[in-house]
């Protein structure tokens, strides 16, 4: 933090916008100019989501960026290792890449090295082609306002691409570290592009070291999946009382490509907002989106997805899955869009909550919009309780309450973790389900 | 059972059967909307000073209102101003009898097959129908109150019964509660009004039938619903209207109250005209349906069987108040041409125990846009609740649209909410099945669609389910290459 003289965040957002532009170190001044133009013209036409925008309906976001004085933050300062070891997941062999408030810590990291793959920072790669062709290019960012914002104004992130015909021989696993002194807004922005016949597996977690100052993270990543690429994509959201998190994903899907997304959000950061969207821009592909939440005390977690069948003959896969404990709030939106020309698809979605909190609540708006007639499309919901058959069962076997009701929200998660094609990540992530239910 | 080959072979180049138009004596409003209009429709009625009150509250609040924006489909351009809020068969003295009613209009409802005759006393259905705006005839009104059972219409209701009217209308759909219902507040001429006593079963089905005739009128009746401790009512609504080249409003209110254990049983057959196959003319129905279960353990349920309109907007709901009481949901809504249903219902979960099912079956064909839109919400208080919901959607053609959008909000960890959706076509190796065994393609999508919406047309009077089979295979007609 540099100056002294800024505005109060949330004044800036909604009346002057642009003076905040003034803050943000230029990567390119020639090729970003426009965009950022744009992207501040288009924020300032959108304004904030309110609790009238449909897509924002039950996720009051003005509230939480009220919460706190936040300041804009686009610089960062060095982190200890020790802070970044706690995001390290045990037995993983990968390449640990270390971005803090977005910025690439080239020391602390080891990138994958190879012919072929391109790892580094944004702002160092603003004339690469993957950037010049995919950067920003996806629609769907241009309509949802805080990724407009995060367009006209972030700092840095992290570049990946693959050219054709290369593969990661291991995990990528990018640790994002969030520090800050006074509260603060922070915008990574990131873009990876994979080339036809890639394949990658790319592991994000965060992490914001014990700190009094609050962070917001609004981070958008573009994803570019090209012919007979396929990523596997796992995001583990475990952060603290003291984070924030808009996070939005958007991906698109060239020919026989494969997509397999993971989020899981976990208890403790009061408010977290995933948009996912994956445009299907060719014909032929397989998108799985894989999604757990368990959410304690009064965390807000908002999964909005949206599956784009553009082109025929896709298969879709859409699994959601919440635990609701105390009085945590829990929203899915998952939206699915099969356009006319998207004959032959195959979209199917559901959504299971459990309600274990007495003040817990759900809502959930699965949405089928469909347009052409040869399509199996279908959604599921469902909200409720343990059955008590089975918790007589565990009961009358000598199992604690406690324990049996560890064992059934294990087995209710099981669906998403045993999809995890990762040893380590999935273990991990099943003892950290247990711990939170053994609390 | 009719058989559904016949159905098929008699209808046969056969479009929209009720689109005749009736020349008959109109006593007529001038067009525009304003408070001298209202002030007017309520002086021809005769109606006492609270109720001018409460039509010019509801006249304020629909200034106050915009159109909405959310709704999946184009809002058309509605030139309120234009539109004849008071349209009504000349009436030259009080009508005693059927003998009296001018023969013109008893031989429209003839042509529509509409009981009113009391002679087709077998049919054992009371029918109240209602021509443009105003109440033409009620049969039965006799046999029914010997039971205590009131059934008439709204303007005789406000006459004879006014502490009833007063103490319920707008209870359940508040004069402020949308625009469209606002205005209905504002200029409504008439409708039924049926109040079951306590402890009584109603002996027979009632019955409405609503005809538009008039051009260049909307039409806006108020069906209050009013059923005391341990009742039950099974109600039938109908409509049709003359085929014109422009669009026609519609915009009606019912409210349903259940008392405690009492129970309504709402059933309707909508069958206004669509418009052409360019889309050109038709209704706009853009009705506000609410229903109440005040009492415990009350019970309402609706039946819908969407054909007809250009434009079909409406959300038949239930508040589930009373502890233990439960609500249904019953739909049907076809949609072929360029005709667009964004249809479906909301329940509200407040008591304990309360139950709710929603079954919504839409078909799309031709160039039909059709969505399901609900809204399940399970408030803090109503511990166990339980809804269950299926929408399942089928598409007949590449250039239609079926979409779902349902909103769960569940504020209760011991409810119990499943949603399940599906959209899909008719299987190629079903009507391969049915080929296969000498029945023709056509003939075939008319089993399958059978078959699919059975689960609804069960719920419906036997009469109406005849009526409404044949109905669905009519408006399916040709949209099978």
């Amino acid at each position: 933090m540099t100056s002294d003289m800024i505005l109060p965040f949330y004044q800036a957002l909604t009346e002057d916008v642009n003076a905040l532009s003034a803050q943000v170190p230029s990567l390119a001044p020639d090729t970003l100019h426009d965009i950022r133009r744009e992207a501040l013209d288009r924020f300032t036409a959108l304004g904030l989501p309110t609790l009238k925008t449909e897509a924002w309906r039950y996720t009051n976001i003005q509230r939480y960026l009220k919460e706190f004085p936040y300041e804009l933050l686009t610089t960062a300062t060095p982190v200890a290792a020790e802070a970044i070891d706690k995001a390290a997941i045990p037995e993983l062999d990968c390449y640990r890449i270390v971005l803090v408030n977005g910025h690439l810590q080239a020391d602390q990291s080891a990138l994958p090295v190879g012919k072929g793959i391109t790892v580094g920072a944004m702002s160092a790669h603003t004339d690469a082609p993957g950037f010049v062709t995919y950067f920003n290019k996806q629609h769907h960012l241009v309509n949802e306002s805080l990724a407009t914002l995060n367009t006209a104004l972030f700092a840095d992130g992290l570049y990946i691409e693959l050219a054709a015909n290369t593969v990661i021989d291991k995990p990528v696993h990018i640790v994002n570290v969030y520090t800050c002194e006074r509260h603060a807004f922070i915008q990574p922005r990131h873009l990876w592009v994979l080339n036809k016949n890639t394949t990658a597996t790319i592991i994000e977690s965060s992490v914001h070291p014990e700190t009094t100052a609050v962070a917001f993270a609004n981070s958008v990543l573009e994803t570019v999946i090209a012919e007979n690429a396929e990523l596997w994509h796992y995001n583990v959201q475990q952060g603290e009382e003291s984070f924030r998190e808009v996070h939005t994903t958007a991906a698109q899907q060239h020919n026989n490509s494969r997509y397999h997304h993971f989020n899981f959000t976990l208890p403790n950061t009061p408010f977290t907002r995933n948009n996912l969207t994956v445009a299907l821009n060719g014909s032929h592909t397989e998108t799985n989106l894989n999604g757990l939440y368990i959410a304690n005390k009064s965390q807000h977690v908002d999964n909005h997805t949206f599956m784009d069948h553009i082109k025929p003959d896709c298969h879709s896969n859409e699994l959601y899955k919440g635990v609701l404990l105390d009085n945590a709030n829990g929203v899915f939106t998952g939206r699915i869009l099969v356009h006319q020309e998207a004959q032959k698809t195959n979209a199917f979605q559901q959504n299971n909550n459990l309600l274990l909190g007495s003040k817990a609540d759900i809502n959930s708006q699965p949405q089928l919009e469909i347009y052409a007639d040869d399509v199996k499309c279908s959604h599921g919901f469902t909200a409720g309780q343990f059955s008590e058959e089975s918790m007589f069962y565990l009961r009358s076997r000598g199992i604690g309450e406690d324990a049996a009701k560890a064992l059934m929200v294990n087995a209710f998660s099981h669906d998403i973790t045993e999809a995890v094609k990762v040893p380590a990540l999935q273990h991990y992530l099943q003892v950290q389900i247990a711990e939170i239910m053994n609390n | 059972m009719v058989n559904s080959n016949e159905i098929i072979d008699d209808i046969a180049n056969k479009e929209y059967e009720f689109g005749f138009s009736t020349d008959i004596e109109m006593d007529m409003a001038p067009p525009g909307l304003n408070e001298d209009i209202i002030r007017l429709i309520s002086a021809k009625k005769n109606e006492p000073e609270w109720l001018l009150e409460w039509r010019l509250k509801g006249f304020a609040a629909f200034k106050k209102m915009q159109f909405p924006k959310w709704q999946h489909f184009e809002m058309p351009v509605i030139d309120l101003q234009s539109l004849c809020y008071y349209a009504a068969p000349r009436k030259k003295k009080q009508l005693n009898s059927l003998d009296e009613v001018d023969p013109e209009l008893l031989a429209t409802f003839a042509k529509l097959g509409i009981p009113l005759n009391e002679q087709k006393a077998l049919s054992g259905v009371a029918v109240d129908a209602v021509f443009d705006s105003v109440s033409v005839a009620t049969t039965f009104k006799g046999k029914l109150k010997e039971m205590g059972v009131i059934f008439c219409s709204f303007g005789e209701a406000v006459q004879e019964y006014p502490d009833l009217v007063k103490k319920y209308l707008g209870s359940v759909v508040p004069h402020s509660d949308n625009i469209f219902a606002a205005l209905n507040a504002a200029v409504f001429s008439d409708g039924s009004f049926v109040y079951i006593p306590k402890g009584v079963r109603c002996p027979m089905e009632l019955s409405t039938y609503f005809r538009i005739n008039a051009q260049n009128t909307g039409q806006f009746e108020r069906t209050l619903i009013i059923a005391d401790d341990n009742s039950h009512v099974s109600y039938l609504e109908g409509c049709t209207a003359p085929m014109r080249d422009e669009n026609q409003l519609h915009a009606a209110v019912v409210e349903l109250v259940a008392m405690e254990h009492a129970e309504i049983k709402y059933s309707t057959v909508q069958n206004w005209y669509p418009g052409d196959k360019d889309g050109k003319g038709g209704i706009y129905n853009f009705v506000t349906k609410r229903g109440i279960c005040k009492g415990n353990a009350s019970k309402i349920s609706w039946t819908q069987v969407e054909t007809g309109s250009a434009i079909t907007w409406k959300y038949p709901s239930v508040i589930l108040q009373g502890d233990y009481s439960e609500g249904e949901f019953y739909s049907v809504a076809v949609v072929r041409n360029k005709q667009i249903a964004d249809t479906g219902t909301k329940i509200h979960h407040i008591g304990k125990g309360t139950k709710s099912r929603i079954i919504s079956k839409g078909i799309s064909a031709g160039r039909g846009d059709n969505s399901y839109r609900g809204l399940v919400s399970v408030g803090p208080r109503a511990d166990n609740a339980r809804n269950f919901t299926q929408c399942d959607s089928l598409l007949i053609g590449n250039q239609c649209g079926s979409h779902t959008f349902p909103y769960i909000e569940s504020r209760n960890k011991t409810a119990m909410i499943e949603h399940e959706a599906t959209t899909s076509k008719i299987g190629e190796d079903q009507i391969f099945y049915l080929n296969q065994r000498g029945i023709d393609s056509e003939k075939a999508v008319a089993l399958i669609v059978n078959g699919y919406v059975k689960e609804v047309l069960n719920q419906l009077p036997m009469e109406f389910a005849v009526e409404a089979q044949k109905l669905l295979s009519i408006t399916l007609e040709g949209s099978v290459g």
